[in-house]
């Protein structure tokens, strides 16, 4: 019960109190980027589901594996991390295009534009260096904890983001004055959709 | 300087780098998808605007779906026969016929067409029709935005003096973007018809004939003069309406000259751009003749 509930926690907690999107601010190229039209809001957070999963846990594999044991880890983590993700999306396009052209035309052009996405990134950073960002967490993720963690995170990604495009799918007809149209009121209904998950900042006294 | 550090720094990479770069040789091998030569053959005579006209999401899938067999060579509507030609070449088919098609406006209201209130919000099609069914009275005339104007991937409408779009039929493809485009599209506002026909019926309101006249000086007023005069029963009124059969149309032309509304009008002529007077006079129709019987008969 003990372990379910941590995990519970972990996948809450990553997908909403600590929103990456909304509460923390990282990854708002994408954010404000695709978020024009429902249809490219859905492939980009399928997109980021799909290489957040894969790119934390691989990173996880090659920090316990290789960097942690040889003590380089602190001050190598980022190239190391943004070889392993660039390789991995190069290998996952590869793989879609012969295995499932539907899913591969599906997530187009997203797929290559992840492998510098910071969000990726920082949730595989995050993995395996929690004092990153403070989440009460005193120890490195294991490798449950952390698919479990990274699928949260995506989860509130893409969750945000969707609800994002269908505010801004409505902001295309509202009566928006000369000066504040597009990337202005993009910019103010986003600090308004924050405040929501800021204030689920104490749910489960995380 | 810690040696030691340096060099387990350099490994860990380098390790890390080999083992991407071997995964990544293996899959390249593996997983190689050959490109069918021929689609990309084909995907270099098509026009590559991506209008999504024949069905298909974009050029390169209906490359694709030319060379599997999927759809015809003369599934291009935006080309036409030129690139149904160029298809059939590449793929070594035969050569088939293109009925080609093109946009036409039925409405000739613009801004002789009355207004129930003055409208400034965003200046789109769309966003008008949002507001209480949009600013016009008339339920099916053109609201005069450009939205279709804009959609056309071709540039082959602008919106003239009149506020009403104007086809340009050596542009226009037929590839049917602003038909999608135009809020009114489904009442027929915007309408696809053959690239050859003669004439075109600028109305495509079906609301009774005295409350048309109220709103629009204008529009059809299904008084069947036309009906009367027209030797193949090409024009019919249907539902208050004017309209035209393009099969049995022989391009006479005694429809465009007996209409009292001189709402029938010659397509594929530049009448489009001479402006209405304000009080609502037809549009300039001087030196136009329509057939005699003899050239009639001789069609």
């Amino acid at each position: 019960m003990e372990t379910l509930s941590h995990f519970a926690l972990l996948l809450v907690g990553g997908a909403l109190v600590n929103n990456i999107l909304l509460t923390r601010f990282i990854g708002l190229c994408p954010f404000f980027g695709v978020s024009n039209a429902m249809e490219t809001s859905i492939g980009m957070a399928g997109a980021v589901l799909f290489v957040m999963t894969l790119a934390s846990t691989g990173t996880w594999v090659f920090w316990n594996v290789l960097l942690e044991p040889l003590g380089v880890g602190d001050f190598l983590y980022i190239p190391a991390f943004i070889l392993v993700i660039a390789s991995l999306v190069q290998f996952v396009e590869m793989y879609l295009r012969k295995a499932s052209p539907g899913l591969y035309r599906a997530l187009g052009i997203f797929l290559p534009l992840i492998t510098t996405n910071c969000a990726v990134l920082a949730t595989a950073t995050e993995s395996v260096k929690p004092g990153f960002f403070k989440m009460n967490v005193a120890y490195s993720f294991g490798f449950g904890e952390t698919l479990v963690y990274t699928l949260g995170v995506a989860i509130g990604f893409g969750f945000a983001l969707i609800s994002f495009a269908a505010l801004r799918e409505r902001l295309e007809v509202a009566p928006v004055p000369e000066i504040m149209k597009g990337t202005p009121m993009a910019f103010i209904t986003a600090g308004l959709l924050s405040f929501g998950y800021v204030g689920l900042g104490g749910l489960f006294g995380l | 300087m810690d040696l030691e550090l340096v060099l387990k720094a350099v490994l860990s990479l380098a390790v890390i780098g080999l083992a991407a770069s071997f995964m990544l040789a293996v899959a390249s091998r593996r997983f190689a998808v050959e490109v069918d030569p021929r689609v990309e053959r084909v995907l270099a005579v098509l026009p590559g605007a991506n209008c999504g006209a024949c069905g298909s999401p974009s050029c390169f899938a209906a490359a694709e779906a030319m060379v599997t067999g999927d759809v015809p060579v003369t599934a291009c509507t935006a080309g036409g026969q030129p690139v149904a030609d160029a298809v059939a070449d590449a793929l070594g088919v035969e050569k088939c016929e293109v009925s080609s098609a093109v946009s036409m406006r039925q409405c000739g209201g613009g801004k002789v067409a009355k207004r129930r209130f003055e409208y400034s919000g965003v200046m789109s099609c769309a966003a008008v029709v949002r507001v209480a069914g949009g600013d016009l009275i008339c339920p099916t005339g053109c609201l005069g935005y450009g939205d279709c104007a804009r959609a056309c991937p071709f540039d082959a409408i602008i919106m003239d003096e009149r506020d009403l779009p104007y086809i340009d039929l050596d542009k226009c493809t037929g590839c049917e973007v602003c038909v999608t485009a135009c809020p009114r599209g489904g009442t027929g506002l915007l309408a696809m018809r053959p690239a050859d026909a003669g004439i075109a019926v600028r109305c495509s309101a079906h609301d009774k004939a005295k409350e048309r006249r109220g709103y629009c000086s204008v529009c059809c007023i299904a008084c069947k003069r036309c009906e009367k005069v027209c030797p193949t029963d090409a024009i019919v009124v249907v539902d208050l309406l004017a309209v035209v059969d393009y099969d049995k149309c022989i391009s006479c032309g005694r429809c465009v000259e007996v209409c009292p509304q001189k709402c029938i009008d010659l397509t594929g002529r530049a009448l489009a751009l001479s402006v209405r007077d304000s009080d609502g006079a037809g549009p300039d129709v001087d030196g136009f003749e329509a057939m005699t019987d003899e050239e009639a008969a001789s069609l």
